[in-house]
């Protein structure tokens, strides 16, 4: 039951200042998620965001709500595990490409295909930022900027909304730093949405990717409607720029754990200690 | 007073039945007011392997394994040497068979004394779906002294989803075993009191779990931790919790931590490889405060190891697995019925301290089933703290006990962010030494300040020699003591349920008027011999008897060892 | 000049409530960019940003007053028709570097005063309402004056160094 809550934007943030790089696109992705709580009256007490490790995991901190700031690549299980067990709270799990797709993968996968209802913003800047500069499984083939792969990783970078797609996540949207009120939007509607909403943020890292400044050259939002087919959603996210931007896919699935009467019975836990005497 | 007990193992293969035979017997023995505990052992065959029912029927609930069989039932010889290391046999040894000229080298060996029944041939003329297991259950059943009606009520709840025809021939086969007499003369224990529980440790640990208030398990599969987990999923249904089956160790720990953090008593089960993907994140539940409760139901390691036997041999990763200074708690039940106690009381422990605890029950007490009297109860609930009304709230404010107030999301006005990075009292990062030494302090010390009482340990016996154990050993060790008692060398047994933080100042009283001590342990490293001596200035001698698995730790192997090693 | 009796349904409401969001977002992200090049030592550019978010909320002010007494559309943030992305006089966190200098920061800002008065004069030309025609294009005549004054802040600026964003130590690691 949502009270009508009535704060703007910047009263949802903590005032702890970010320790971001200036130029960096999570910025942007504060003010998005600032934004879409206020758009939405989110409750401040019930609203839990959880995250990894990396520049975009210490987002939690910067919001007015509660927030657990967990090991690397852990956060998706720490939020499923807090919306299961509190499926009353408004949970968001956010971290980077790093932390989600590599360390985090399994649980990526896995929570996509679980479908437990809440709101995953991962934040893509196609590197590891805090730990210097490396290169992650977003990051393009020939990207030699890095001294652990100087001539650049060699490998093909993952697709995350085409894996998100194959794992069953029912929605799955694209933001770029660039554009935060189309992001907000974008974030509202994830967490509107039942079951497991995947946003993909497109965001620069200033430091150790300063031409990632030419993707808002590259970006396009993409004017028709969210597809529903997962055939003609496979086919966009194997074939897409990967900065096509908007609801790209959205289905209704049974989220996890069904929704039932559960009917809770006052003598269960003495009659399963009676179900052990002879 | 030297335990009254009658071994008997029930051997066969390719789908006998044999552990339902053994189960069975077990059961209805049990409706008598018996005692007893029944292990299995497997061969590695998923099913249609070499099984055996290793029952051991007892006058009081000291369990250990038998060491030597009274009464063997050879469904079949089918590879029974892979159980040569568990089932001794002597001279005066029963060994029931199909047929006689093909005994196995080490069943000749012994020379124990043969009966011979045709099992097949009886099964087979009593019913034409007629089973040689039931047939058995009849006979072993009457040889206990035990109503036959008993078994075959017993056997057809068991048999419940199975055809009609399958059960009326189990009962055929129970009524026409129980009319055949067997040449054997065996010593039957008296029985005991009514109204006893019939669990395994892992049911029981479950059961502790669920009464003090665990409402969220996170589960991934491991030998032989699943049964913990597959027993509370069904009970979490009953009392309106929730179980969430992970993709692997990683996540089950994490979203137990997850749930914890949301308010909710939450706990996770597994063996010694999850628990080592686990201890990363454990860490992440000591640095944020966060109460979680891990049973790690011990199993022959190190790595794969041996996973479906017994060991005590991750107390060193449960202790010290975590990285930097990471305090937490440590038990170890004593016993099948302790599971319910000390998972209970960890669980308890663990929400009132804010930190985790890993409970150490292995596959032994895990796995086996036993008649135990109703189980001690851990009592009360820890009360939270209350949250403070207004001001800015401080998560993790010093306080004197070291525990600060939790607050849970929903709480109005009182949002934080939990985190494993360091923090000051505000929950805010922080790098400095002043926070540093102050949160690390504080967590080491909310452990050292808190007042366990006297379940740390459980200690008996007055004597000058010390025998010192932990967790599931207690049985065995305190055999031991009975046997060097009727030798003339009185000990004092202290068997450990609280491990960490170690209560040095109980122990030292409780060892003041020993003169020399052995601990006994069931690993290789002498992991608990190095921890104690690592921890207490002991002004005795201290002597090891460190025995890893698979074989359960023997009493005489034990009695024989501590003479050894003590004698001048 | 007041403009009570005026529906929210009415252009000159809905044009005052973007004024107004253009003038709010301006002030909280002049602020944002402040904090942050405070926080990494650039204090002439954070001094100036912080100027910046000052004037906005000066601004901020001028356009409440007109609105008092008027009932106002409630719009969300993506809800806001603006020309780009974002509201006109709100600079891009991209386009920062925590080494920028004054004049690229200056830069930023006459941008924005440049964009906010191109938006206010096509309002006032688009627009049929004399009331919404007149306001607007006093913001837009407005938003001029800022501009030439900034340029002549330019223009007292010193030469800049041409490498001023390199730096000989390397990214840090705080995780």
């Amino acid at each position: 039951m949502m009270q009508a809550i009535k704060l703007k934007a910047k009263e949802y943030k903590s005032g702890v200042k970010p320790i971001w790089c200036p130029g960096c696109g999570h910025f942007s992705v504060l003010n998005a998620i600032t934004k879409a709580m206020a758009g939405l009256g989110i409750d401040k007490d019930n609203t839990v965001l959880v995250s990894g490790i990396g520049c975009s995991s210490r987002l939690p901190a910067y919001v007015d709500s509660y927030g657990f700031h967990g090991v690397h690549g852990r956060g998706l299980a720490i939020a499923q595990g807090l919306k299961v067990a509190r499926p009353d709270l408004t949970v968001m799990a956010l971290g980077g490409d790093g932390d989600g797709f590599s360390i985090g993968g399994n649980h990526f996968i896995h929570a996509c295909r679980r479908n437990v209802n809440m709101t995953y913003i991962a934040m893509d800047n196609e590197v590891y930022g805090m730990t210097k500069g490396q290169a992650s499984p977003t990051t393009p083939m020939d990207w030699d900027h890095s001294k652990l792969t100087p001539h650049g990783p060699g490998v093909r970078p993952f697709k995350p909304a085409a894996l998100a797609l194959a794992a069953g996540a029912p929605w799955i949207a694209r933001a770029y730093s660039g554009n935060p009120n189309q992001m907000a939007k974008l974030i509202a509607e994830a967490v509107a949405h039942p079951g497991f909403s995947f946003l993909h943020v497109m965001s620069q890292c200033i430091t150790f990717c300063p031409e990632q400044t030419d993707w808002k050259a590259i970006v396009d939002e993409r004017a028709e409607p969210a597809l529903s087919d997962a055939d003609e959603a496979a086919r966009l996210f194997l074939h897409e720029s990967g900065f096509q931007t908007g609801l790209l896919y959205c289905e209704q699935r049974p989220t996890w754990p069904p929704a039932g009467a559960a009917i809770v019975d006052q003598d269960a836990l003495a009659g399963l200690a009676a179900s052990f005497r002879v | 007073m030297i335990q009254q007990h009658l071994s008997i193992a029930i051997t066969g293969a390719g789908g006998a039945g044999v552990i339902s035979c053994g189960e069975l017997l077990l059961q209805a023995w049990a409706r008598e007011g018996g005692r007893g505990l029944l292990r299995k052992a497997y061969g590695p065959q998923i099913r249609g392997g070499e099984s055996a029912a290793l029952l051991k029927l007892t006058d009081d609930e000291c369990y250990t394994a038998a060491s030597r069989y009274d009464l063997v039932v050879a469904l079949d010889w089918d590879n029974f040497s892979r159980f040569e290391d568990e089932i001794q046999l002597g001279p005066n040894s029963w060994v029931i068979c199909d047929e006689t000229d093909v005994l196995p080298e080490s069943v000749q060996a012994a020379q124990s004394r043969v009966v011979c029944l045709p099992f097949a041939e009886l099964a087979s003329s009593c019913h034409p779906e007629g089973r040689i297991n039931m047939l058995a259950l009849g006979a072993l059943g009457r040889v206990l002294g035990l109503p036959t009606a008993s078994m075959v009520e017993l056997a057809a709840s068991k048999l419940s989803g199975k055809p009609q025809a399958y059960r009326d021939a189990a009962a055929a086969c129970i009524e026409h075993g129980a009319a055949q007499a067997l040449a054997c003369d065996v010593q039957v224990p008296p029985t005991g009191a009514n109204g006893a529980c019939y669990m395994s440790g892992n049911q029981a640990a479950g059961l502790g779990a669920l009464e003090a208030g665990v409402r969220f398990v996170a589960a991934y599969p491991i030998t032989p931790a699943s049964d913990v987990l597959e027993w509370m999923a069904g009970g979490l249904e009953q009392v309106g919790g929730q179980l969430l089956q992970a993709e692997d160790e990683l996540a089950a720990i994490n979203m137990t931590i997850g749930a914890a953090f949301g308010g909710v008593p939450a706990f996770t089960a597994t063996s010694g490889p999850g628990l080592a993907l686990m201890t990363e994140s454990i860490g992440l539940a000591v640095a944020s405060e966060t109460p979680v409760t891990i049973l790690n139901v011990m199993r022959g390691g190190p790595s794969t190891g041996i996973p479906t036997k017994s060991e005590q041999s991750d107390l060193n990763i449960a202790l010290n697995g975590l990285h930097g200074d990471a305090p937490h708690l440590v038990l170890a039940p004593l016993d099948i019925a302790d599971c319910v106690f000390t998972t209970g009381w960890a669980v308890q422990l663990a929400q009132q301290l804010q930190t985790a605890a890993i409970v150490l029950s292995d596959q032994f007490i895990g796995q086996s089933t036993a008649i135990v009297s109703e189980p001690r109860r851990c009592a009360g609930t820890a009360s939270a703290l209350a949250v403070p009304a207004e001001g800015d709230y401080l998560r993790y404010k010093l306080t004197s006990s070291g525990v600060s107030t939790l607050a849970s999301p929903g709480d109005a006005d009182h949002r934080f962010t939990a985190d494993g990075l360091e923090h000051n009292e505000k929950g805010t990062p922080s790098a400095r030494h002043s926070d540093h030494q102050q949160q690390l302090a504080k967590r080491q010390g909310k452990l050292d300040v808190f007042d366990f009482g006297d379940d740390w340990a459980e200690v008996s016996g007055d004597g000058p020699l010390g025998l010192v154990c932990f967790g599931s050993s207690s049985a065995a060790v305190k055999e031991a003591a009975g046997i060097l008692a009727q030798r003339g060398v009185d000990t004092r047994v202290i068997s450990l349920r609280l491990l960490a933080p170690l209560q040095t100042q109980a122990l030292g009283a409780a060892l003041e008027t020993c003169s020399e001590l052995v601990v006994v342990e069931q690993n290789h490293g002498a992991q608990l011999f190095h921890y104690l001596k690592g921890h207490v200035n002991f002004s005795q001698s201290v002597h090891s008897y460190a025995m890893a698995g698979p074989v359960p730790l023997g009493p005489e192997a034990i009695a024989m060892a501590v003479t050894e090693v003590t004698s001048p | 000049m007041s403009m009570t009796g005026t529906d929210a349904g009415s252009e000159l409401a809905s044009f005052l409530a973007h004024s107004l969001e253009l003038e709010a977002e301006a002030r909280e992200r002049y602020g944002e960019l402040a904090e942050s090049m405070a926080g990494h030592r650039n204090q002439p550019v954070a001094d100036f940003f912080r100027r910046m978010a000052t004037e906005a909320e000066h601004h901020l002010q001028e356009v409440a007053e007109l609105a008092v007494g008027m009932a106002l559309p409630e719009l969300k943030a993506w809800e806001f028709d603006w020309p780009e992305a974002e509201a006109p006089e709100t600079s891009s966190y991209e386009a920062l570097h925590y080494r920028m200098s004054l004049r690229q920061a200056m830069q930023l800002a006459l941008e924005n005063e440049c964009a906010a008065e191109r938006y206010y004069r096509s309002f006032a030309s688009a627009s049929d309402d004399p009331d919404t025609v007149r306001v607007a294009t006093g913001f837009a005549d407005e938003e001029l004056q800022h501009a030439a004054e900034l340029e002549r802040m330019m223009a007292d600026l010193p030469e800049q160094a041409a490498l001023l964003r390199e730096e000989d130590d390397e990214p840090h690691m705080p995780e």
